[in-house]
């Protein structure tokens, strides 16, 4: 039984797609692999947001602020995003140079996302000043393997390889913030959540589009369903991640 | 919100657009080219008319942002896509380049 929150969002942005063909026939095949991963996300998601408003105290508003700054502060916005931008070769550059702009608008996205993390923690008084965040080690470290796209270790991979983990784990992002905005009243909680949810459906889009558009052939699918194949892997996301699953299994 | 001419079928809702030029790309991709920017300052995108909605529907299944392409004759919002807009007869055929 699908959550009502995934299922609306299937049928208002996964399923709908503008070309037939290859790319979307591909993109649509895949998708249902990822249903049972989507569906943990809601149903985790709901449930920690659940276990948030009955805390004693507001600890976990400064943690899930601090998890977002690592997620998207300087880092991985500007430093291991950017090299996304290096992994179009000079041959392929008239084919993908909407793809760079495309990334290069999400490096900007995510630049904002780090100030907004920032700015919860300065409303809320949990810091004086941004930079010191850049010495906390739940704010500046980012061990999440979903993210590897993004690390400066690998900005050789095929430019269609993020396509895949934007389409895959960007739809985790809006599931996740739809799942803590359908419970979640606290005004600097829904600020988070709503400051940065277009956003991140944009960078969702931006997957779909790529897959439906450009991975026509085997060769330009095979890279994304290799990323696929390593994000579904038990340990090609985070700690975090897999509570999801387990709060789903109960 | 600038003055619609009526001879476009659809226009961008500037309050909810959130200008991510996925219409812009799209429409680009397929060889329209009915998404423009404004010639004002700010960079905004505008719909001209060589939109042949309902003949085309493609930026409405990549747009991302709710109610920011809107049906001129209706008011309706068309993002997310309502049912009637994306039938398979709408969509563009991509088909993988001659080797």
């Amino acid at each position: 039984m699908l959550e009502p929150i995934l299922q609306d969002f299937l049928d208002k942005w996964v399923y709908p797609t503008g070309f037939s063909g290859p790319g979307a026939e591909f993109r649509l095949k895949e998708t249902k692999r990822f249903i049972p991963v989507w569906n943990n996300v809601v149903i985790g998601a709901l449930h920690k947001a659940n276990e948030q408003l009955n805390s004693e105290n507001e600890d976990w508003k400064r943690n899930g602020a601090l998890g977002g700054y690592s997620g998207e502060g300087p880092h991985m916005s500007i430093k291991q995003m950017s090299t996304q931008l290096l992994s179009v070769s000079i041959p392929q550059q008239a084919k993908y140079i909407d793809l760079q702009r495309m990334r290069a608008r999400q490096v900007w996205d995510e630049v904002k996302h780090g100030s907004l993390h920032a700015d919860i923690l300065l409303r809320g008084g949990w810091i004086k000043k941004e930079t010191e965040l850049l010495d906390d080690p739940r704010a500046a470290n980012q061990g999440d393997p979903a993210y590897f796209g993004l690390t400066a270790m690998v900005p050789h991979i095929h430019p269609l390889s993020r396509a895949g983990q934007n389409y895959l784990e960007e739809a985790v992002a809006c599931l996740r913030l739809n799942a803590v905005l359908s419970v979640m009243e606290d005004p600097l909680v829904r600020h988070e959540s709503d400051s940065q949810l277009l956003e991140e459906m944009m960078h969702f889009i931006e997957g779909k589009y790529q897959i439906d558009a450009y991975a026509l052939t085997p060769e330009d699918q095979e890279p994304i369903k290799a990323v696929f194949d390593y994000l579904l892997r038990p340990w090609g996301r985070s700690a975090a991640h897999a509570k999801e699953a387990e709060h789903a299994k109960k | 919100m600038a003055t619609q001419s009526k001879q476009v079928p659809l226009f961008i809702d500037h309050e909810m657009c959130t200008e991510c030029r996925m219409c812009y790309v799209v429409c680009r991709e397929i060889d329209i080219n009915a998404v423009v920017i404004a010639p004002e300052a700010q960079h905004l995108y505008e719909i001209d008319e060589r939109c042949i909605y309902p003949g085309c529907t493609v930026c409405l299944m990549y747009c991302p942002a709710p109610g920011s392409i809107v049906e001129t004759s209706t008011g309706r919002s068309l993002v997310p896509p309502p049912p009637d807009v994306h039938t398979d007869e709408l969509k563009w055929p991509r088909k993988a380049p001659k080797s």
